[in-house]
């Protein structure tokens, strides 16, 4: 199929919003976004980023069957390893269902390999959770290793009132 | 006991670098650590850094029995979550045995908090092993949530050959 592969702009921040609905729908949490497309505008396209993102385009006559070109994002940022160093970790893969199969995932998570790499990075890092087997499937032939099952770690998290707590050094 | 909680410097790596090490020696993988001073230097200080650093100082009068007043640190860095926006990972929490169970480790946690609220942060995010059972306690005593076992989240990484041979792809 033919698409592109590029950084994504100011623009496209209205289809990265829908897309992220339709990946949260997957993902059966549509009820948890709290983000707008104001938000990442702010967020991804000012001076200090919190994020980048690359789009997955294709041409007008191979639009989806709602008239989208966007077709496709990642959603990554740079992060550090205290054992290793520079690292980039990627917080959404997408691509819309009628799209799928067709090599532009893969494309879209070579180039935050590829811009990670330029970088100084050394490691690509990201989450899955444990029943999305077709996302471990795809991850694991492409030759990553589940950091999880093989070594232990836990993904841990503070919000809300307890995030507000520690930081007020309540508890 | 008496500390201090400070932003750290770049003359704190040699300090910060011992540390890593000696908390990498505790998790068990000390072989895994490649990050020598001088790269933590070149990252966390420049224009962009990749982390930001926060160090735990006893007075002369109380340091160590190896002659270090540096006894802590916590290493995090600013990511975003697509569903909630701005959060902040913390990367590493340590305190050196003989200071443990004095509030440092906690005063460290709480001010990275803080830190993370003043930036508009609404999550604070970390990894744990998961027989490391001190610091899981630590952590839900505090109002962690264990996304792993609560969610199935699993954390999944690309290095060495498998990253370059992704990369390679990359259109």
């Amino acid at each position: 199929m033919d698409f592109t592969i590029r950084a994504a702009t100011l623009e496209d921040c209205k289809d990265i919003s829908r897309m992220i609905l339709e990946l949260a729908e997957h993902e059966k949490v549509s009820d948890q976004i709290k983000i707008t497309q104001r938000d990442l505008e702010q967020d991804g396209f000012s001076k200090n980023p919190f994020f980048h993102g690359i789009i997955a385009e294709v041409p007008e006559h191979l639009k989806s069957r709602d008239g989208h070109t966007k077709v496709g994002y990642s959603l990554y940022f740079y992060t550090y390893s205290s054992w290793k160093g520079r690292a980039v970790y990627m917080e959404d893969l997408y691509v819309m269902p009628e799209f799928r199969g067709k090599g532009i995932g893969k494309a879209l998570m070579a180039k935050v390999s590829q811009l990670g790499l330029a970088a100084g990075c050394n490691q690509l890092n990201f989450t899955v959770l444990n029943w999305n087997k077709s996302s471990l499937d795809f991850y694991r032939k492409q030759g990553c290793w589940d950091v999880t099952s093989e070594l232990g770690y836990h993904c841990m998290r503070c919000e809300g009132d307890a995030l507000e707590h520690l930081a007020q050094g309540d508890l | 006991m008496r500390f201090t909680i400070c932003a750290a410097k770049p003359e704190d790596c040699k300090d910060i670098e011992r540390m890593i090490m000696e908390l990498a020696v505790y998790e068990k993988m000390p072989d895994q650590v490649k990050i020598t001073h001088k790269e933590l230097e070149r990252d966390g200080f420049g224009p962009n850094p990749f982390y930001q650093c926060l160090v735990a100082e006893v007075p002369e009068e109380l340091m160590s029995k190896d002659g270090h007043t540096k006894v802590g640190y916590a290493l995090f860095f600013y990511t975003y979550s697509t569903w909630k926006g701005r959060t902040v990972y913390m990367e590493d929490l340590y305190v050196m045995p003989e200071y443990r169970g004095k509030g440092i480790g906690k005063a460290l946690m709480a001010t990275v908090a803080k830190v993370a609220k003043e930036q508009h942060c609404v999550r604070l995010q970390f990894s744990v092993l998961d027989w490391n059972k001190p610091s899981l306690d630590f952590y839900l005593a505090k109002g962690a949530e264990d996304l792993t076992a609560k969610e199935g989240w699993h954390f999944l990484r690309f290095h060495g050959i498998a990253l370059d041979n992704l990369a390679q792809e990359a259109p």
